[in-house]
C-alpha cells in the first residue's frame, strides 16, 4: 500500500472518536452535541474503511455506507426534537432538559 | 516501511495535510461558541475525511460523503442553525466543572489506550495491507456487495431511511398543530 | 362387640363435624339435638356392646380391633386400633350415660346463647375425645386422647371469650395440662426406646424386664400426666378457675369424665405402677393430701360452684388413694359413683345459678328451700351421696377404698385410713355448709328482688328437670351393685383387666364403713349447728385457707415472674438489637442502597454519556489487560 501504513489512519479515526466522545460529555448545546456526534461516526466510519482497505474485504464499506445513512436519519429525528423544543420555548440546555415530561 | 518514490510521498503529503485538516477542523468543531462555525468546521472535517477515503481506495464512499453527509446532512444543520437563530448560541460556562475535568480524563483515557493498542501492532495483525484488484471500492463493486452478500444490511438501511423520514414529518407537524391551537 | 364401641366412639365425632359444617345453616336448638341424639346414640352402642360382651366369658372379654396401620417407622408401629375390654367398657358406659344427660340438660340451659352452635359442637369433640381417650388401643391414641380432651377443656373453660377471666382461666387450665402431657411424652419415648412398642399388652409383658429406674422414670411421667389431668397436689390450681365455663361444662369435664381421666390411666397401666411400688405409694400419697386440702379450702369458698369442685378435688384424691394401693375395682367404682353424684349436685347448682339469672355466690344466697322444692330435694340426695351416707352410691364406694387402705396392714395403710376419714368429716361440713347456706334459712335479700320464676319454655324446664331426676335416681340407686364383700359387681366385672391387689376383709370393711359414716354424720351436724340452727356463729375463717394454701402465689413466684423475667432480658439482649435490628437492618440497608441509585436518576444526558464513556474505557483497559 503507498502512503503510511493502517495503523496511522487508525490512529488518525482514534483522535476523531476521541474529539467527538470529550464534544458530548462537555458541550452544553444540544445543537453542538448532535455535531460532536457526526464526528464520533465519522471516526467509527474511518476506522472500517481503513480495516477494509487492510483485509481487502468490501464489507467494511458496505457497514461505512449503512452507518452513513443511519447518521443521516438521525440528524433528522434529532434536529426535528431540537425544532420541537424550540417551538416549545423550551432553553436549549442538556442540563436544564433533565426531566422527561412534556 | 516508507518507500522513497513519487507516488509515495505525494500519498505522504496529501495524506498529512489531510489528516491534520481533519483534527483540528474536529477540535474547532468542538470548541467554537457560533454554531455556525462549528458547523463550517465539519463540513471542513467532513472534506477532509473524503479525501482520506480516497487515498484507502474507497471511492464510491468517498463521493457519497461528500454528496451525502457534507451534501444533505449538513445543509440540514445549516438551515436549523439559521432557524434558530440567536437561540442556537451556544457559550462556554466559563470555570472547570468535576464534570468536566471527569469527562477529559475518561476521553483521554479511552484515546490512549487505543493508541496503546493500535501501536502494539494489535499482536501483529496490522503487519502488512493486502493486495487489492483495480474494482476495489469501484461503484460496481458496492452495488454487487450490496445486492449479493449485504442484501439485508441494504434492505434494513432503507427501511430506516424511512422510519427516519416519517418520524421527521410527525415531529414537524405536531409542532405546527400544536402552534395552531396554541395561538 | 367391637362394631358397636366404633360407633359409640364415631358418633359424637360425627356430630361435631356435622355441627360445624352446617353453621348457621341449622337452628341453634337444632345444633342441640343433633349434639344430644348423637350422644344418646353412642350411649346406646355402648349398651350394645356392653350386652354383647356380658354374653362372653370373663376370659375373652378382651378385644382389640384395628382400623388401619396409622404410624410405621422401622420397627414400631403404631395401628389406629381401639380396645374393648371390661375397663374401657365401663368408662365408656360412664363417658356417654352421664356425657348425655348432661348434653341434653344443655339442652335448656344454654337455650337462648347466641353460641349455642359452637358450644354443641366443642361438647361433641370433648366426648368424642374422652372415648377416644379409654378407648385407645396403645398407649399413643391414648395421648391423643390425652391430648384432644385437654383441647376441648380449653376451649369450653373459655366459652365466654369476651370475658377475660375465662380466658385466662383456659390459658391456665391447658398450660398446667401441659406439663402433664410433658411427662407422658418422655415416659412414652423411654417406653419406645426400651421396649420397641406403644401396644398395652407388649409394654406390660416387657417391662418386668427394665430396671428399676427406668421404670420408676416412666411410672413418675405418667403419675405427672394424671395429677395434671386430675387436679391433685401438686397440679390442682387450675380447676377451681375451670369454673368459670358454663356449668354442665364444669358438670361433665371437670367433674364426672376428664379429671377422672388420671384415675383411669393409673388404672389402665397397673402393671408398670406394680412394678414401682414406691411411685404408686406417692400416687396414693398425694391423693390423700390432695383430699385433705381441698377438703379444708372448700370450708371457706363461697362461690357455690367452687365449693363443688373442691369437693371434685377432694372425692379424686379418693380416687387415686384407691388406685395407688392397687384396690383399683374401688377406684373405678367410686369413679362412677361420683360421677352420677358430682354430676348431679352441678346441675342441680347450675338450675339455682339459672333461676337466679346468674347468681353464684351463696352469700347472697338463701331460703330457696320453699322456692325450688324439687331441686332441693335432688341437691340434698347428691350432698348426702357425696358425704358418703347409706344407702346412697358414695357410701358403697368411699368406704370400701377405706377399707382397702386398712388392708395393707402397715403404718402407711393407716395414716392413708386416718386421712381418708377426717376427710370424711369434712366433707360432710362443707357440703352441708353449702345446702343449708343456699337453701335453708331466710330469704335473702337478694333472692327476694329476683325470685326465680319457671320459663316460658317448656322444653327447657324439661330439659333440665328431666335429666337432674334420672342423675338422682342413679345416685341413689347407683351403689347398690357393689357392698363391700358381699355382692362385688365391680369387682368382678373388672377383674380380667385390673384384679385389685388388696382385699379387705368383713371387718375392716365394717370398721370402716362404721368410722366414716359417723364422722361424715358429725361434719353434717356441726353444718347444721353452725349454719342451720345457728346457734353458734360461724367461725371466722383462716387466711391461709382462704388463699388456697398460696398456691396460685407460690407458682407465680416459681414460673411466671421468672418466666416474664427472662423474656424481658431476651426482649432486650436478642429481640431488640438481632432480630429487630437484623429485620431493621436488612430494610435500612436496602432503603440507603435505593438511595444511592436514586442519586444516579438524575436525568442529565451528560452524566449518563459520561458514564458510557467512563464504562467503555474501563472495558476496553480490561480487554487490552486480559488480551
Amino acid at each position: 500500500m503507498l502512503g503510511p501504513d493502517t495503523a496511522a489512519y487508525l490512529i488518525v479515526s482514534a483522535f476523531l472518536f476521541a474529539t467527538g466522545a470529550l464534544g458530548v460529555l462537555i458541550r452544553r448545546s444540544p445543537l453542538i452535541v448532535l455535531l460532536s456526534l457526526e464526528i464520533m461516526l465519522n471516526g467509527a466510519n474511518l476506522a472500517l474503511i481503513a480495516f477494509s482497505r487492510h483485509f481487502a474485504n468490501g464489507d467494511g464499506q458496505i457497514f461505512a455506507l449503512a452507518v452513513m445513512a443511519v447518521a443521516a436519519s438521525e440528524v433528522v429525528v434529532g434536529l426535528g426534537l431540537i425544532v420541537a423544543m424550540a417551538r416549545k420555548k423550551l432553553e436549549l440546555d442538556v442540563d436544564k432538559l433533565s426531566s422527561l415530561r412534556g | 516501511m516508507i518507500l522513497f518514490s513519487a507516488s509515495n510521498v505525494l500519498v505522504w503529503i496529501v495524506w498529512i495535510g489531510a489528516a491534520f485538516a481533519c483534527l483540528g477542523s474536529g477540535v474547532a468543531v468542538i470548541s467554537f461558541s457560533n454554531p455556525f462555525y462549528s458547523a463550517l468546521a465539519l463540513i471542513g472535517n467532513l472534506g477532509s475525511l473524503a479525501v482520506l477515503y480516497l487515498l484507502l481506495s474507497a471511492e464510491f464512499v468517498a463521493a457519497a460523503q461528500v454528496l451525502v453527509y457534507a451534501g444533505a446532512v449538513m445543509v440540514m444543520f445549516l438551515f436549523v442553525i439559521a432557524y434558530l437563530g440567536g437561540r442556537a448560541d451556544a457559550p462556554w460556562t466559563g470555570h472547570l466543572t468535576v464534570q468536566t475535568t471527569a469527562a477529559v480524563v475518561a476521553a483521554g483515557a479511552l484515546l490512549v489506550e487505543i493508541v496503546l493498542v493500535i501501536a502494539g501492532q494489535a499482536d501483529g495483525h496490522l503487519a502488512g495491507a493486502d493486495e487489492i484488484t483495480s474494482a476495489f471500492g469501484s461503484p460496481a463493486e458496492i452495488g454487487r456487495l450490496f445486492l449479493t452478500d449485504q442484501l439485508l444490511a441494504f434492505e434494513i438501511t432503507s427501511v430506516v431511511l424511512l422510519v427516519a423520514a416519517v418520524g421527521g414529518v410527525i415531529l414537524g407537524s405536531h409542532s405546527r398543530r400544536a402552534d395552531d391551537a396554541g395561538a | 362387640m367391637t362394631a358397636a364401641a366404633w360407633i359409640c366412639l364415631l358418633l359424637p365425632l360425627g356430630s361435631a363435624a356435622l355441627i360445624t359444617l352446617l353453621g348457621t345453616a341449622v337452628s341453634r336448638r337444632t345444633a342441640g339435638w343433633i349434639a344430644t341424639l348423637s350422644c344418646g346414640g353412642a350411649f346406646a352402642a355402648a349398651v350394645v356392646s356392653f350386652v354383647s360382651m356380658l354374653g362372653r366369658s370373663p376370659e375373652d372379654r378382651s378385644e382389640l380391633s384395628t382400623a388401619y396401620s396409622w404410624l410405621a417407622a422401622g420397627n414400631f408401629k403404631v395401628g389406629l386400633s381401639i380396645l374393648t375390654d371390661p375397663l374401657s367398657m365401663l368408662m365408656m358406659l360412664i363417658v356417654t350415660g352421664v356425657g348425655s344427660l348432661i348434653v341434653a340438660y344443655s339442652l335448656g340451659y344454654m337455650d337462648g346463647d347466641d353460641e349455642e352452635r359452637r358450644y354443641f359442637a366443642y361438647m361433641s369433640l370433648f366426648v368424642f375425645s374422652m372415648l377416644m381417650l379409654v378407648q385407645g388401643g396403645n398407649l399413643l391414641l391414648l395421648l391423643v386422647g390425652w391430648g384432644l380432651v385437654g383441647l376441648s377443656s380449653y376451649l369450653l373453660i373459655g366459652f365466654h371469650h369476651e370475658r377475660p377471666s375465662a380466658v385466662a382461666a383456659a390459658k391456665k387450665a391447658f398450660v398446667m395440662n401441659a406439663f402433664g402431657d410433658a411427662t407422658m411424652a418422655v415416659a412414652f419415648f423411654v417406653l419406645i426406646q426400651k421396649t420397641g412398642s406403644l401396644e398395652f399388652a407388649t409394654v406390660f409383658s416387657k417391662a418386668g424386664g427394665l430396671s428399676s429406674t427406668v421404670l420408676a422414670l416412666v411410672a413418675l411421667g405418667l403419675l405427672g400426666g394424671a395429677v395434671a389431668k386430675s387436679a391433685q397436689l401438686p397440679l390442682q390450681t387450675w380447676l377451681p378457675d375451670a369454673m368459670e365455663g358454663p356449668t354442665p361444662v364444669s358438670a361433665l369435664i371437670h367433674a364426672a369424665t376428664m379429671v377422672t381421666a388420671g384415675v383411669y390411666l393409673i388404672v389402665r397401666t397397673h402393671p408398670l405402677f406394680e412394678l414401682t411400688p414406691h411411685v404408686q405409694e406417692v400416687a396414693a400419697g398425694l391423693g390423700t393430701a390432695t383430699l385433705l386440702m381441698a377438703g379444708l379450702i372448700a370450708l371457706v369458698q363461697n362461690d357455690i360452684k367452687r365449693v363443688i369442685a373442691y369437693s371434685t378435688m377432694s372425692q379424686i384424691g379418693y380416687m387415686f388413694l384407691g388406685a395407688g394401693i392397687g384396690a383399683y375395682a374401688n377406684a373405678m367404682f367410686l369413679l362412677m359413683a361420683h360421677a352420677f353424684f358430682k354430676a348431679l349436685l352441678f346441675l342441680g347448682a347450675g338450675i339455682v345459678i339459672h333461676a337466679l339469672h346468674g347468681e353464684q355466690d351463696i352469700r347472697r344466697m338463701g331460703g330457696l328451700r320453699r322456692l325450688m322444692p324439687r331441686t332441693w330435694w335432688a341437691m340434698l340426695v347428691g350432698g348426702l351421696a357425696l358425704a358418703g351416707m347409706p344407702p346412697l352410691s358414695g357410701f358403697f364406694a368411699k368406704d370400701s377404698i377405706l377399707a382397702a387402705a386398712l388392708a395393707r396392714e402397715d403404718w402407711y395403710g393407716d395414716v392413708l385410713f386416718g386421712v381418708g376419714v377426717a376427710g370424711a368429716f369434712l366433707t360432710g361440713l362443707y357440703t352441708f355448709r353449702m345446702l343449708f347456706v343456699v337453701f335453708g334459712g331466710e330469704q335473702s335479700a337478694y333472692v327476694r328482688e329476683h325470685p326465680p320464676h319457671a320459663g316460658d319454655d317448656r322444653l327447657v324446664d324439661w330439659s333440665m328437670g328431666l335429666t337432674v331426676g334420672v342423675l338422682a335416681v342413679l345416685a341413689v340407686l347407683g351403689g347398690w351393685i357393689q357392698f363391700a364383700d358381699r355382692w362385688t359387681a365391680v369387682t368382678n366385672f373388672l377383674e380380667p383387666v385390673a384384679r385389685s391387689v388388696v382385699e379387705a376383709s368383713g371387718t375392716q370393711e365394717t370398721v370402716a364403713s362404721i368410722c366414716a359414716v359417723l364422722l361424715g354424720l358429725t361434719g353434717i351436724g356441726v353444718a347444721w349447728w353452725v349454719y342451720s340452727a345457728r346457734r353458734s356463729p360461724a367461725p371466722r375463717s383462716w387466711a391461709v385457707l382462704e388463699h388456697k394454701f398460696y398456691f396460685d402465689e407460690l407458682y407465680n413466684g416459681l414460673f411466671y415472674w421468672p418466666a416474664v423475667a427472662w423474656s424481658r432480658i431476651l426482649d432486650w439482649t436478642v429481640e431488640g438489637p438481632l432480630v429487630n435490628g437484623s429485620i431493621a437492618g436488612v430494610a435500612t440497608a436496602t432503603r440507603r442502597t435505593g438511595g444511592l441509585f436514586r442519586a444516579l436518576q438524575t436525568g442529565l444526558v451528560r452524566l449518563y454519556a459520561f458514564a458510557v464513556a467512563a464504562g467503555l474505557a474501563v472495558l476496553v483497559l480490561v480487554f487490552i489487560a486480559v488480551r
